[in-house]
């Protein structure tokens, strides 16, 4: 009998922990198929929260690491560029505002999967400097064949470190 | 033998109690870790708060508009009429055509100009009198309004261009877009091929009016788009590309005799 409990217990710490990780934020569209994912509502991402049209962007922490956030809807990135640096990890967020589109940055081996209702992060390092385009590829609307973004990688000198509350992104926004 | 019957039992809820506040020890790592996890993904200071416009299309909105009652809807309209004109034709371009207008689009503009997003001394004052509902209700009406001013009208859109050549870029940028640009085609957003909620129609607007919208977008005078879509895409619009379509669209009412 205890050690029945006591292995319930263990199990269910275990169970608490995992989940507690926040791994299904990363790319696993399993809950948003569950009904609902952990992330922000898709009708008011421009009302509260991170992703407010202010906020996107790269910005950058006290300790000097960059985060981008970007929003993909039918049939815009915002922002449609955005510029970082070479050879630094970047941790990137995205959230899409109606259909699940893919995003992949042509011309390196990333990709990013931009779920209605669900935060995806994930960690890239770019190492080439250039200009590459992020077009979607999944099938999202009658608008997805045209619907392309585009990332600046420039060299680490070239890109001049943040204040709080500046955030970055290439041409007019 | 009797005593230590007796306490065998006692122990055991003070085993149960241990185990319990061990459990609740463990538990509360993890809750801790998430609060720090959170705190660590917002930036440490944040820029101010942009807010594009109060209308997110949500459930509840979307069933509000959609229950507008056109004949109040009439009624309401007698203040319009003498900018907007009696059948929601305007007379004068800076006035823009109402009728047949986008339902969900007629609200969010009504909202936008009583909330001060979209700038408009003239609008914002019609507004300000109106509730959500009166706006509702007007949307229902002006969407009934047919869009060909005259049943017999039957011109076409290219060959009332102002300047037919331009026909060529507006028909591209219509149909496809341009990929390389990450322009989406006007039609995929503003109809007939599919719509997104809140775009407006427009093949029911004149020339110039389009003209001076693309122009405000693009210079941020114009800001009340949600998460940035028209802004993204005028922005990208050269100034030759913004007369093609706003000539396209503006040609008559051509074969555009189409809604939602
Ligand atoms: C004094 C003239 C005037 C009156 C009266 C008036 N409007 Fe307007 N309306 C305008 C002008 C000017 C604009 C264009 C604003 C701009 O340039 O951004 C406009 C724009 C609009 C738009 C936005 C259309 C679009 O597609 O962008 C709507 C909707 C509208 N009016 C509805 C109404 C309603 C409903 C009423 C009556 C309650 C009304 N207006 C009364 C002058 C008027
Ligand atoms: C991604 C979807 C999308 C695409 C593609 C798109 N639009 Fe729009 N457009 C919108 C939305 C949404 C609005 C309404 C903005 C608001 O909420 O005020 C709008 C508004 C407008 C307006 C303002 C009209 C008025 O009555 O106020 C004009 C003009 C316009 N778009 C022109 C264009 C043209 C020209 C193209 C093609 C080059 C285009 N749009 C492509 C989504 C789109
Ligand atoms: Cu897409």
């Amino acid at each position: 009998m205890k050690k029945k409990i006591g292995f319930a217990t263990v199990m269910l710490l275990v169970a608490l922990s995992i989940l507690s990780t926040r791994f299904y934020e990363v790319s696993l569209p399993v809950w948003h198929l569950l009904g609902g994912g952990n992330g922000p509502d898709p009708a008011t991402l421009h009302l509260r929260g991170e992703f407010v049209e202010s906020n996107l962007g790269a910005a950058q922490d006290r300790e000097g690491f960059l985060t981008v956030r970007m929003i993909a809807q039918q049939y815009v990135f915002v922002p449609q560029c955005i510029i970082v640096p070479a050879g630094v990890p970047i941790r990137f967020r995205i959230t899409s505002a109606d259909a699940v589109h893919m995003l992949s940055f042509l011309g390196t081996d990333y990709g990013l999967k931009a779920v209605p209702g669900t935060v995806t992060e994930a960690r890239f390092t770019f190492s080439k400097t250039g200009e590459f385009k992020i077009p979607c590829h999944e099938f999202c609307g009658a608008g997805h064949y045209a619907m392309r973004g585009q990332l600046d990688v420039v060299p680490q000198d070239q890109f001049s470190s943040l204040r709080p509350g500046e955030r970055r992104t290439c041409g007019p926004g | 033998m009797g005593q230590v019957n007796r306490k065998a039992p006692m122990r055991t809820p003070v085993r149960w109690l241990v185990t319990l506040a061990a459990m609740f020890a463990l538990l509360a790592i993890p809750l801790l870790r998430l609060r720090g996890d959170s705190s660590a993904q917002q930036p440490s200071e944040e820029p101010p708060v942009r807010i594009p416009s109060n209308v997110a299309w949500t459930r509840e909105t979307l069933a509000l508009v959609s229950s507008g009652d056109p004949f109040r809807g009439l009624l309401l309209a007698r203040r319009c009429n003498h900018c907007h004109g009696e059948e929601g034709f305007s007379a004068v371009p800076v006035f823009p055509n109402l009728a047949g207008a986008d339902r969900l689009s007629f609200w969010k503009q009504m909202e936008d100009f009583r909330s001060g997003k979209r700038i408009s001394p003239v609008m914002q004052v019609q507004a300000a009198g109106l509730s959500t509902r009166d706006s509702a209700d007007l949307a229902a009406y002006y969407s009934m309004l047919p869009t060909a001013r005259d049943p017999q009208d039957s011109r076409s859109f290219p060959q009332t261009m102002q300047d037919p050549s331009l026909a060529t870029i507006a028909i591209r940028l219509i149909l496809f877009g341009d990929g390389q640009r990450g322009i989406p085609p006007c039609q995929s957003c503003h109809g007939p091929v599919s719509y997104v909620n809140g775009a407006p129609l427009l093949a029911i607007q004149n020339e110039s009016y389009l003209q001076d919208q693309l122009e405000h977008f693009a210079n941020g005078y114009r800001s009340n788009d949600i998460n940035v879509r028209m802004r993204s895409i005028a922005r990208q619009l050269t100034a030759q590309e913004k007369t093609a379509v706003s000539e396209y669209y503006g040609a008559g009412l051509g074969p555009g005799v189409y809604s939602r």
